[in-house]
């Protein structure tokens, strides 16, 4: 995940790196919200990547995570106003990434094509773009058919390594509560596994 | 699950994204973004609509803004419903679990009255109502009644008791009568419109309508469970309301309460409450009834030796309630006491039964068969090494001090009894179950009594969760040939997680069957599920205490801990046959939860009470004896093969002619599937023909017998007055180290208070004279 190092919140690439990145990230936030055209474009780029792993990770196919990441992008144009900086940029893109996949999945599953009959047919129809045969597969497709916050617990802070009290933030939670969706977690799928 | 597995996911490697899904992405991106400069520089030229700010200041004072309908802020119907909606509310509050019984403040206002009850007749509730109170200020006040918590009904009729009109009205009108039929009135009705209660009565509502049972002279107080129950048929009649005048305290002026009338309230009071419920559920059972011995020879039933019933009647009626009649189970009433049974001499005999038959003595016609067993005590030496899980409950419900803190004092009492080699873990569990102590030695005692003072309450209860934490960890150090328990502490709340307690009880056999066991402490009141209590400890071969007092803590985890934690046997089952020769009928006392059937007692799988070391346990028996001269309990049939219906066509074996019953007792060693038999059968030279001449413990467990079955109110209980048992208890307290049999004797006379007085007592029965069959 080292690509990924200098866009996360609790990256491993210390701390004056992470500061250096959050001065960096916070100037062109300013610029962009200013009117300025070039460095909104190039806070998109600089978090396409961080918002498409994080929209396959969820979603688990590769058309899914782009439409949502186009999708993120879109809303960002809009909602970068209300972002006010009390949280890492990261965390709450985050949590605009999750909130992303949440109406899509729902809407999929408004469309009689619930989230069930995704997975059923996904492995055959999609074909995986990566080894998914792997026990790693097997877990990550029981994982994403958790109920969506302890979904969104386990990848965060198992696939995503944040420590739970990070991963509260972006859940809008406690951290207990995430410990505790972890648990349950667990317990679900002892039963599936 | 573990998080190993977990952490596989993070070797998810998301594949690249596509070069012109990104590019697309951005375009779209930067569109929108242009898009939304456009709207905000359009935006920013547009003047905002709605007032100016003048207009915006205006809207904040009513008068400016124009009095078109629908501004009228005075709305007629919002205040009318508020008038009935408060008192109903604050009637509902008070009469609810929420509210403790608070003591009744006897200080009244210094009204120069001394207010006679006058009946005030409500016929035609409407007109008399306004005819008598339009001078007054109409305050519907509905105070908490004497009955008020029984149901509702009840309370629609203590809303009508009303208080006397204004302070100058003196007339003495005296009332024999506390109540009166009147025509009934809907509830709602009643409660508008009936108690315009004045300014100037008495303050407090309580204080009043608790008083209202009281004759004016302030002397004996009427009997208020009594007056409580007729009031109570009536409502449930549904055909007449109540107007019960109430009398006030006598008062003299200058607000002195004469001493008479202060003692008759608080008795009043303390009857009052013994009605309202206090929360806690327990499950409802019958008394066994009394059984013919021709067509129903043999009763079967497993052992008690819970003592939770005791504590918590001890608790109710030193706070001056009478307990819920299912709270009151006999058996544990009788178990709580240690009796000085002849003890068994080794392990692998643990029991010795100790019969006798003597008179009953609430009853002339029947005898009392008293069966005593005392389990065997190994040396200290040979105790097994234990292995403890407290699992602690510390939701917010338990951050009362009679719940955690008395609950780190008692455990910090047992952990310092503990040999250093036994090994003691925490699991905690409010909202989220958590390990509080990894197992830890008991030599360490620091560790653990620094982990159980760091307990704190708060967060809702995950009992279910709690408790799997609490097994894994004991499996986790489980020993072989040890005692493996988990002990869970609670206030009795399972309310999330596994709250269907079937499950629960599943789980926990379950886990008995892989050799843990598991005990229940049970602490506090008004949340307590006691029936939850009892299942789980019942399934887990442990056993329920409800611990209320630093002083049970000590009796339950110090003095009995040999008790408490270790068991010599299992599943031990009692049954006796009756020799329809000389015994017509018979009838257990206590012991309705743990009945078993005939064919279970022989059935190894079914399960049943668990010994501890030194543990005693009583039964008795009441039996008729044959041809006693009393109406057979049931008739002879008349068709069918029944000839042992007459005791006369009965011909038993030879020898055993003069026998009573034959007694057998089926335990397990610990460790053991199969069951062991005692038998013994209780013959002639058991039985004495006067209760005086009977041994100590077979006249104490008379004395609680009795009790129990008062408290209850059963059918049984015969003639005794509470002096009676007193008077047994006394004469059967024995050394009595601890003083438990003492205190037995206060809560005696603290239940004979709070009941009234008795009826003079008649029963026909002399306590000290040899009773003649």
């Amino acid at each position: 995940m080292e690509q990924s190092v200098a866009a996360r919140p609790q990256g491993q690439a210390g701390a004056e790196i992470g500061a250096a990145q959050a001065a960096y990230v916070g100037a062109l936030i300013a610029q962009a919200l200013a009117g300025d055209r070039a460095a909104f474009g190039t806070l998109i780029e600089e978090h396409y990547d961080l918002i498409f792993r994080t929209a396959y990770k969820w979603s688990g196919t590769k058309s899914d995570a782009e439409d949502i990441a186009q999708e993120v992008c879109v809303k960002l144009a809009t909602a970068l106003r209300s972002f006010d900086g009390r949280s890492a940029f990261a965390t709450w893109l985050y949590r605009i990434t999750l909130n992303a996949v949440r109406d899509m999945q729902r809407a999929q599953g408004r469309r009689g094509r619930g989230i069930g009959a995704l997975k059923a047919v996904s492995p055959e129809d999609q074909p995986p773009d990566q080894e998914e045969a792997t026990t790693t597969g097997q877990l990550w497709r029981a994982v994403r058919t958790l109920p969506e916050k302890q979904r969104d617990a386990v990848l965060l802070v198992y696939a995503e390594e944040l420590n739970h009290a990070a991963a509260a933030e972006i859940m809008g939670c406690k951290e207990a509560t995430v410990s505790w969706h972890i648990f349950e977690a667990k317990r679900t799928l002892r039963g599936l596994l | 699950m573990s998080d190993d597995d977990f952490n596989s996911l993070n070797a998810i490697q998301p594949p690249e994204p596509s070069p012109e899904a990104k590019r697309r992405a951005i375009g779209a991106s930067l569109m929108a973004f242009d898009a939304a400069e456009e709207a905000r520089k359009k935006e920013s030229a547009i003047p905002p609509q709605g007032l100016s700010w003048r207009e915006r200041l205006k809207s904040i004072v009513p008068h400016l803004k124009g009095n078109w309908i629908m501004d009228a802020r005075l709305s007629i119907g919002t205040a009318a419903l508020v008038l009935v909606l408060l008192p109903l509310g604050y009637q509902l509050y008070s009469t609810t679990a929420l509210t403790q019984p608070h003591p009744v403040d006897i200080k009244t206002p210094p009204v120069v009255t001394t207010t006679p009850p006058v009946l005030q007749p409500v016929t035609t509730p409407t007109q008399n109502a306004h005819a008598n109170n339009d001078a007054l200020p109409s305050t519907p006040t509905v105070p908490a009644g004497p009955i008020a918590g029984k149901d509702e009904s009840g309370a629609a009729v203590t809303a009508n008791l009303q208080p006397p009109t204004s302070g100058d009205v003196a007339k003495p009108e005296p009332k024999p009568e506390p109540m009166m039929e009147k025509p009934s009135a809907p509830l709602a009705k009643t409660l508008n419109e009936a108690p315009a209660q004045p300014v100037n009565t008495p303050a407090l509502a309580d204080a009043d309508t608790s008083t209202a049972n009281l004759p004016t002279d302030g002397l004996a107080p009427v009997p208020a469970t009594e007056a409580g129950r007729a009031q109570a048929s009536v409502a449930s009649g549904g055909e007449a309301d109540l107007a019960a005048a109430p009398p006030a305290s006598a008062q003299v002026s200058g607000g002195i309460v004469m001493d008479k009338s202060m003692a008759a309230p608080t008795m009043a009071i303390g009857a009052r409450q013994a009605t309202t419920p206090t929360g806690d559920k327990f499950a409802n059972f019958t008394e066994s009834a009394q059984k013919a011995v021709a067509t129903d020879p043999v009763s079967t039933f497993s052992i008690d030796v819970d003592t939770a019933s005791y504590s918590y009647m001890r608790r109710s009626l030193e706070e001056g309630r009478i307990p819920e009649p299912d709270a009151v189970r006999v058996e544990e009433l009788l178990n709580y006491f240690p009796y000085d049974y002849p003890a068994a001499t080794s392990a692998d005999t643990p029991f010795k039964p100790t019969i006798a038959v003597f008179p009953t003595p609430w009853n002339s016609k029947t005898e009392l068969m008293q069966i005593g067993i005392k389990g065997y005590e190994p040396p200290a030496s040979a105790r097994p090494v234990s292995n403890l899980v407290f699992l602690i409950d510390t939701s917010g419900s338990m951050d009362e001090p009679d719940k955690l803190p008395l609950l780190q004092r008692a455990l910090t009492l047992l952990v310092n009894t503990l040999p250093a080699e036994d090994t003691v873990s925490i699991v905690s569990y409010a909202g989220a179950a958590g390990v509080v102590l990894e197992p830890t030695k008991a030599s360490d005692k620091t560790k653990i009594l620094n982990a159980l003072d760091n307990l704190e309450a708060g967060g809702s209860t995950a009992g279910a969760e709690g408790i799997e934490l609490a097994y894994q960890l004991a499996e986790a150090h489980k020993l072989d040939g040890g005692n493996n328990r988990v002990i869970l502490a609670t206030d009795g709340d399972f309310n999330v997680g596994i709250s269907d307690p079937a499950a629960l009880k599943t789980f926990i056999k379950a886990k008995r069957q892989s050799g843990i066991s598991l005990s229940v402490l049970g602490f506090g009141e008004g949340n307590l599920d006691d029936e939850t209590m009892q299942a789980l400890a019942q399934n887990g071969d442990g056993n329920a205490s409800y611990i209320d007092t630093l002083s049970e803590a000590q009796k339950v985890l110090v003095k009995e801990a040999g008790s408490t934690l270790d068991t010599i046997a299992k599943d031990v089952k009692i049954q006796v046959e009756f020799n329809p020769a000389t015994v017509s009928s018979y009838r257990l006392i206590g012991y309705e939860t743990r009945a078993l059937n005939r064919e279970d007692f022989n059935n190894d799988k079914v399960d049943a009470g668990d010994v501890g070391a030194g543990h005693t346990v009583t039964a008795l028996y009441e039996i008729t004896p044959a041809g006693a001269g009393t109406t057979p309990p049931v008739d002879p049939l008349r068709y069918g093969s029944n000839n042992a219906a007459t005791p006369a066509a009965v011909t038993p074996a030879d020898g055993k002619n003069g026998e009573l019953a034959d007694f057998k007792l089926r335990y397990k060693l610990p460790g053991s599937d199969t069951s062991r038999l005692i038998e013994q059968p209780v013959g002639p030279s058991m039985v004495v023909d006067n209760i005086g001449n009977a041994s100590t413990e077979a006249r104490w467990a008379t004395a609680v017998a009795a009790f129990g079955q008062k408290l209850r109110g059963s059918d049984y209980a015969g003639t005794m007055s509470y002096a009676d048992i007193g008077q047994l208890a006394r004469g059967a307290k024995g050394t009595d180290e601890d003083g438990y049999r003492s205190e037995f004797i206060k809560l005696v006379g603290l239940a004979s208070a709070l009941s009234g007085p008795d009826k003079p007592s008649n029963t026909d029965v002399p306590l000290d004279k040899p009773i003649v069959n």
